[in-house]
């Protein structure tokens, strides 16, 4: 399902949510389905209060008064301010609004911030450079791309080998800075099995555009199997240092890169 | 009398002008107090005819070109801006167009990824550095003086230096691209992609460069500014009752100050890291890429308010003009901004939640990015219900306030979503932070291109066509929407990226064609605007009904001393123009805050708020022994443009100082041309009266030229505490305990500091000399100043020639790179006093200083900041 285009990506992730586990994808979307109704209302209930209220006092309009008494001279000093009730009233609405939203995301984010659920998660180590992706395995197995179980939490150790970099899958609303020196961490669930694209959302150089990578969510069992073939020979082929960047499964991006390159 | 503006129908307002005002609407005025619009169509010849100061005609007329490279007037300083910050504009929109253009396909088809890059990085610094603020300080530096009701800035010859530095920053960085390429890492420049491992090219060095002077003209017009508005206001003119456009630009300069030191502090190490090899922001430095983040943001986030500051302003100017009412709760709307302004240093980690920094320090600064929008909302219901009972006028300035505000709002509403840490996972890095900040920041230029029009005609004294104004309303405002808002469809685009999903192509492509109409709209301002200077109609006073400010009391444009006629007060509630022998007297009464005892000028009582003397009072002007006639202002310097070309040689040599040949040539004819200039600065003849009677809370104490010193040094704490930061935070990454110190031996250190704070004392007994008119005890202790100074840096010499045959060097680690290169910042400072204390003894020899003594007291204040500097920085870099 997740071959539907990215633009109504969000929508069938909002389907999809109505699953039993909750996961960042799904706290995303509920938490963005709330903000977008609320702040297409707040908008469009502003603009158009402000949009009425210039029209309808314009000048020469019926409601305007005539004369210029009690009008702004050139000259005077600033007095002091009428409408601060009406000024408060509104500023405390919003405020409250905001403020209320703010705090009901917030149960979210500590969910998000917080360890994946259950005790089964698939740890994978994540090391970014120019301009790729590496993917380590418990069993020390590497490779350029990221295949887990569907259904089951994967959490994720970042770094980065040289630049910063930044890991995310849109799809499944999962994200991470990727920086040299440090280490940072992030989960995610995939229930359906698929393929989602993994995207660079750091510019980190010349390669950026092309630093994707494939996530490749498995039924549990054809992973179980996947993974017993692998050893930490790594078939899939590290590469290592900026150059040799060819040899592994980005050679796709890699051979549209040399053409745009100088 | 004025002449009316044909825009505005007159009859309405007759019959109710019969009291006696002194600016009543701007549009009759008793002829004894009109600020002079009796005067010939060229106010400035007209001065040169009255034969007032011998120093204003050497200031070429407009219509010469020499007249732009030498003038340091303001409302000429603001007209440079303007027309080089739109010069940028068209830089910056026609390297968005190239991106939008290769955005209109998914896959890489016109730009290179090197090209895309550097685009997109060059786009963002040029829209907000060079374009976006400057545009803001060239209204500021026209409209500010003439809002207080000062003549000019404080220190007209550093404005002009400002404009220059400014000026030349930007050429830099379109040299850029001539030295294989600029910087191509974003306008956020992060670590460690900002290093010559990963982006080699020369001009990468130069764009620092550029960004780095850049800076310093910041640097230069906020103390300029801080100064003007803090001491030169009008009597009567309170900090509180200021107009709101110069309210704040107040408080953008202030964010300015500190928030840009940051931001130099970041960009010297960067340049050392580029240019001298230190290694903080190395890939191998633990914390180094972190550290960037830090600085960078500091600063980053300031910026947002810095640039969208003045904008508000102009806005609420324009709310309050075109509905003929006052700003609804102007009290709360200040306050909101200075809390703004307040907390916009505290909430950059905003900017890096997905970085390693943990739950509570992310939760903190949650709450304080929620906090700092809350006041905008009060800001935006103030300027939407000033509109209620008003008499909106919907003309061109009017419409893009009010389109300003819309975007704003929509900018605003998308922000919040941010603000949500959750939300603000996903979008990181996506366009829908693009489409927010565009809306934010491309909203504020909605405002900035109103204010454009609004004071066209005081500017230019013609008035713009408004059919051709409200076509670009339109199409600006059908472009705007066209280009950002499908970014928020798209969103999961990521940033910065020249290939997107296929998926995505409509929406990139509406955005594509709204980006050319938006482009499109400007060629019909720039055709108006061109027109209009040769064709348009004559505006002699005010064209708006309703203004209340005082730039509109005086004739559009004004004349080259602001105000010629009669000295502008608001001693008795509201504006009123002094012939001077009432100045005189007003200003031996109280005007210090802001009570009205100088509604009754007498010369009894009163504090005297008179300065020292009314003699030529800015160290700028010390030279001036010629004494003559101290009434009338100086307003041409050459040397300011000459310091500018010297910036602009020099740094572009340094970039490629390690190249050698040409660029050592550069360097070196840079810093010649650099000496000659300051040194003929220093020189010149320059007169800038101050004002006899104005309101300066809270520095009535301090006058100009000491304030100046007092707020650059400011700036300079943030700078060295920026330093002093870096390397707390690069020790702390390492491991705090692991680290030691580089010099083992401290002797060398403690004996430094014997040397600086015996030079201290050198300096004190120097002023005391001064005071009690000793040329020899003046000469003696500056010499011994300076030699114990000049020991200073022999021992730092020696002790760093042994630490490198050690083989301890700049680029041995973060441990040496962090020694050398603030202990070397600190040095520099010495270097500098002493520079100038040759300037000092070589006057004082010719028995300069004893009559006024304040540029020695001035250095002193400088001396013992730098001194107390040392006296942090050796426990931490010699014993811990
Ligand atoms: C006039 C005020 C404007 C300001 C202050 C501004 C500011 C910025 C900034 C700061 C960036 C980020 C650069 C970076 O990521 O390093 C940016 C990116 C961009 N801007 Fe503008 N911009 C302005 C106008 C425009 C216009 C008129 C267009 C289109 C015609 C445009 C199109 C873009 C595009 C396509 C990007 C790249 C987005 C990305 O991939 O991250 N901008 N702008
Ligand atoms: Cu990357």
């Amino acid at each position: 399902m997740f071959e539907l285009s990215s633009s109504v990506g969000s929508v069938t992730a909002v389907l999809q949510a109505g699953g039993d586990v909750r996961t960042p994808a799904t706290e995303f979307e509920a938490i963005f389905r709330v903000f977008l109704v609320l702040g297409v209302l707040v908008g469009v209930v502003v603009l158009v209060y402000m949009t009425y209220n210039a029209v309808k006092f314009r000048a020469g309009g019926p409601n305007t008064a005539e004369g210029d008494a009690d009008r702004p001279r050139l000259g005077e000093l600033p007095t002091g301010s009428g409408g601060g009730r009406k000024l408060f009233l509104s500023f405390g609405l919003s405020a409250v609004i905001v403020l209320s939203l703010i705090a009901w995301t917030y149960s979210s984010l500590l969910y998000v911030e917080g360890d994946p659920p259950g005790d089964d998660a698939l740890d994978v180590e994540v090391e970014g450079y120019q301009w790729g992706w590496a993917f380590t395995y418990p069993n020390g197995y590497t490779d350029s791309t990221l295949r887990v179980p569907a259904d089951r939490p994967v959490r994720l150790t970042l770094t980065s080998r040289d630049v910063f970099h930044n890991f995310g899958v849109p799809e499944l609303r999962v994200k991470a800075d990727v920086i040299p020196g440090q280490e940072t961490d992030a989960w995610f669930v995939a229930e359906e099995p698929g393929t989602h694209t993994i995207n660079c959302y750091e510019l980190c150089g010349a390669g950026h555009s092309y630093m994707s990578a494939d996530l490749v969510v498995m039924e549990p069992d054809a992973y179980e199997t996947w993974y017993a073939g692998t050893d930490n020979s790594s078939e899939g082929s590290e590469p290592d240092g900026n150059e040799t960047t060819s040899a592994n499964g980005t050679t796709t991006a890699n051979a549209t890169l040399a053409g745009v390159l100088p | 009398m004025t002449r009316r503006n044909r825009h505005h129908e007159r009859a309405e307002r007759d019959g109710e002008h019969d009291e006696p005002r002194v600016a009543d609407g701007g549009h009759e005025r008793p002829a004894d107090t009109d600020g002079g619009h009796e005067r010939s169509p060229t106010p400035l010849e007209d001065v040169g005819a009255v034969g007032r100061a011998f120093r204003v005609e050497e200031l070429p007329p407009l219509s010469s070109v020499a007249r732009w490279f030498v003038t340091t007037n303001h409302k000429d300083v603001g007209v440079l801006y303007v027309v080089t910050s739109l010069f940028f504009l068209v830089f910056g929109g026609v390297l968005a167009l190239l991106m939008r253009a290769e955005l209109w396909t998914p896959a890489a088809d016109l730009l290179g990824a090197n090209a895309y890059n550097q685009a997109v990085s060059i786009h963002g610094m040029v829209m907000v550095f060079w374009f976006l603020s400057p545009l803001a300080f060239g209204f500021a530096n026209y409209m500010v003086p003439l809002q207080i009701g000062a003549e000019d800035l404080a220190f007209p010859r550093l404005n002009a230096l400002s404009y220059w530095f400014y000026l030349f920053s930007g050429l830099l960085l379109g040299a850029s691209f001539f030295q294989e390429g600029a910087f191509s890492g974003g306008w956020t420049m992060y670590a460690p992609l900002n290093v010559p491992v990963y982006t080699p090219e020369l001009g990468a060095t130069t764009t620092v460069l550029a960004l780095l002077l850049f800076v310093a003209s910041i640097t230069v017009s906020s103390v300029n500014f801080l100064t003007t508005m803090h001491r030169m206001r009008a009597p009567g003119l309170t900090l509180r009752k200021l107009p709101l456009f110069t309210w704040t630009i107040l408080l953008t300069v202030w964010m300015m100050l500190f928030a840009f030191a940051a931001l130099g502090a970041a960009l010297v190490i960067l340049t050392s890291d580029r240019v001298l090899g230190t290694t903080y922001f190395a890939a191998e430095t633990a914390g180094g890429s972190l550290l960037w983040a830090h600085l960078f943001w500091f600063f980053g986030h300031p910026e947002v308010y810095i640039v969208f500051f003045p904008a508000l302003g102009v806005m609420a100017e324009i709310f309050q003009t075109f509905s003929g009412r006052r700003l609804v709760g102007r009290k709360w709307f200040i306050l909101a901004m200075v809390l703004v302004a307040l907390q916009s240093f505290a909430v950059w980690m905003h900017h890096m939640f997905l970085t390693s920094i943990n739950l509570q320090v992310k939760t903190l600064f949650m709450i304080t990015t929620i906090g700092i929008s809350l006041p905008f909302d009060l800001m935006v219901f103030a300027l939407i219900y000033t509109l209620v009972k008003g008499k909106v006028r919907f003309e061109t300035p009017f419409l893009f306030a009010f389109g300003a505000l819309a975007l704003f709002i929509l900018g605003g509403i998308t922000g919040v979503f941010l603000g949500a840490v959750v939300l603000d996972y996903e979008f990181r890095g996506t366009y829908w932070v693009v489409a927010h900040f565009h809306y934010v920041m491309v909203g504020g230029v909605t405002g900035l291109v109103g204010g454009l029009y609004y004071w066209f005609p005081k500017m230019t004294g013609r008035m713009y066509d408004e059919t051709l104004g409200k076509l670009h309303f339109a199409l600006y405002f059908v472009g705007f929407n066209l280009l950002y808002f499908p970014m928020f469809v798209a969103w999961e685009t990521p940033r910065r990226v020249f290939v997107y999903d296929v998926s995505l192509l409509p929406w990139h492509q509406l955005s594509t064609v709204g980006g050319f109409l938006l482009g499109a709209s400007f060629l019909v301002m720039f055709y108006n605007l061109t027109r209009s200077l040769w064709a348009g109609d004559r505006v002699e006073g005010n064209p708006w009904d309703y203004t209340t400010t005082a730039e509109w009391a005086v004739p559009s444009p004004p004349p080259l001393e602001n105000y010629p006629e009669g000295t502008p007060t608001y001693a008795r509630g509201k504006l009123e123009f002094l012939a001077p022998s009432a100045v005189r007297s007003l200003g031996r009464t109280g005007a210090d805050g802001g009570t009205d005892e100088a509604s009754t000028p007498s010369t009894d009582g009163g504090t005297v708020v008179r300065d020292r003397s009314s003699a030529p009072v800015v160290p700028e002007t010390d030279f001036d022994e010629g004494g003559h006639d101290e009434h009338h202002a100086s307003h041409a310097s050459p040397w300011p443009f000459v310091v500018g070309v010297a910036a602009f040689f020099a740094l572009l040599g340094l970039s490629g100082v390690n190249e050698g040949g040409l660029y050592l040539v550069l360097l070196a004819v840079g810093l010649l041309l650099g000496t000659v200039g300051f040194v003929a600065f220093g020189l010149e003849p320059f007169h800038v009266p101050e004002m006899v009677a104005a309101e300066r809370w809270p520095f009535a104490g301090v006058e100009n030229a000491k304030l100046g010193v007092w707020i650059f040094l400011a700036s300079d704490v943030v700078l060295f505490g920026a330093f002093v930061g870096s390397y707390a935070f690069i020790r702390v990454a390492f491991g705090w305990t692991a680290w030691e110190p580089v010099p083992h031996d401290p002797f060398p250190g403690l004996v430094n500091t014997y040397l600086l704070l015996t030079s201290s004392f050198a300096v004190v007994l120097a002023l005391v000399a001064a005071k009690r008119r000793s040329r020899a005890g003046l000469v003696g202790s500056l010499v011994v100043t300076f030699l114990l100074g000049v020991a200073f840096l022999v021992n730092k010499a020696v002790e760093w020639q042994e630490l490198f045959h050690e083989g301890l060097t700049l680029s041995t680690g973060v441990r040496t790179s962090t020694f050398y290169l603030t202990t070397g910042l600190h040095a520099a400072h010495v270097v500098v006093g002493l520079l100038i204390l040759l300037y000092l003894i070589a006057r004082a020899l010719r028995g300069g200083y004893l009559d006024d003594d304040r540029p020695v007291e001035y250095f002193g204040l400088y001396w013992h900041f730098v001194d107390i500097v040392w006296l942090f920085l050796f426990p931490l870099f010699y014993i811990f």
